[in-house]
């Protein structure tokens, strides 16, 4: 086989049967952000036959410090991520078979996206994403590798239908308190380590050593040089998705009336509880040009360019854009749902 | 009471599991609670007594990527 892979065949795990296992393999990177970059670093140079890359948004300088794929051409071209990223894997390893698609994951898309693949990674900035990803994954039987980044602070986990819990199992809410990699920042160090130990465990997968897949929720803080591994355990006893399979996320009718377009350059995300205006003007203080507070709302005006209004009752506009998914991304960003 | 909480030790005036999320502002977040090695549901916060000396470890979901 090719000279290649031939240190990692020599790593006797793998192999010439798992080099082959690999070469057969199909995996699906959801977000092509800091993790989504070093996931898809590692599958294309190990030799994943088929790689497809997800992702909803464009390349920005602000991406540069942290996501290993781009560039400043990259930037000032304004490319999508997926294709930025399928130009520079490409030329990494022009045997695997890249599939970049340009789309925002919904309930609508996730199927077809998820079609002929055999592994999810999760490189996704939401967790609103993540349950969809998660519901997906688990009624399919597909493995879901969660990954997350954020500060220093990272956090990474492999969940199998059928074997493990799910994500649903651990959390129920998607509300990530305004902790973003936009709102409280992140280094890369930190990424690249979370999405290491996503990529090793999806090798361990695609390889069939099951036998060695870990079977803790790894948790760590590189600044403050700490580590937890907790038991993944028994799945929850009434889990909606891995229990009870009703998979909500998959849900047509509650997805639908999230997002909405409200009047001219105005979109609306609806919220799942109430926002405390007081103590989100100290977090986007940091991060928006201009902050405005008063009894009802409160104003933020982005660097971006739009302005997010955010009301006590949960409900947040995003004023500047008439673009739905451009609204997911600016909500991602700063509220982080 | 001293608690070890995420590995520090801690003076906190608390009762239950409930009110050391309180304390923490983690009402509502995606979080796991490990207390002593055992995984506590949302619904056990409440009646979980603390005792001085219990590791307790709160696994806050990390969401950015
Ligand atoms: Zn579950």
């Amino acid at each position: 086989m090719d000279e290649r892979y031939s240190r990692q065949m020599l790593f006797a795990p793998i192999g010439e049967a798992g080099q082959r296992k690999l070469k057969d393999s199909a995996v699906c990177i959801v977000g092509m952000g800091a993790l989504g970059t070093v996931l898809a670093n590692h599958m294309v140079r190990a030799g994943v036959g088929l790689v497809r890359l997800v992702d909803r948004d464009y390349v920005e300088k602000s991406n540069l410090q942290r996501q290993m794929l781009y560039d400043e051409e990259d930037v000032r071209n304004g490319y999508p991520k997926a294709i930025a990223a399928e130009k520079k894997l490409s030329i990494i390893n022009s045997d695997v078979r890249l599939e970049p698609v340009v789309a925002d994951v919904t309930v609508h898309n996730i199927e077809s996206l998820l079609e002929g693949i055999d592994l999810v990674l999760d490189g996704t900035d939401n967790f609103q994403t993540r349950f969809l990803l998660n519901d997906a994954c688990f009624r399919k039987g597909l493995p879901f590798t969660y990954g997350g980044a954020v500060s220093s602070r990272g956090m990474s986990a492999i969940l199998v239908p059928g074997v493990t819990p799910c994500l649903r199992c651990f959390i129920q809410s998607a509300d990530a308190g305004g902790q973003t990699c936009d709102t409280i920042g992140v280094i890369a160090p930190v990424v690249d380590i979370v999405a290491s130990y996503q990529a090793v465990e999806a090798l361990k997968f695609l390889v069939d050593a099951g036998g060695k897949r870990r079977d803790s929720l790894l948790t760590f803080d590189l600044w403050e040089n700490r580590y937890y591994e907790m038991k993944l355990g028994e799945p929850l006893r009434d889990c909606p998705c891995c229990q009870l399979k009703q998979y909500p996320a998959l849900d047509y009718a509650e997805q639908e009336e999230m997002v909405s377009l409200c009047g001219r350059g105005t979109v609306q995300i609806a919220g799942k509880g109430q926002l405390d205006l007081e103590q989100w003007r100290e977090r986007l203080e940091p991060a928006a040009e201009k902050v405005i507070l008063n009894a009802y709302l409160l104003r933020a005006q982005l660097p971006e360019g739009e302005r997010l209004v955010l009301f006590p009752d949960g409900r947040v506009l995003v004023q500047g854009t008439d673009d739905l998914v451009r609204a997911k991304i600016l909500y991602a960003r700063y509220i982080g749902n | 009471m001293e608690l070890v909480i995420n590995g520090f030790r801690q003076e906190l005036d608390v009762r239950t599991i409930q009110d050391v999320i309180a304390h923490f502002g983690l009402e509502g977040k995606p979080v796991v609670v490990e207390a002593d090695g055992a995984v506590l549901t949302k619904e056990q916060w409440a009646t979980a007594e603390v005792r001085t000396q219990m590791q307790i470890e709160l696994v806050h979901f990390v969401g950015g990527g």
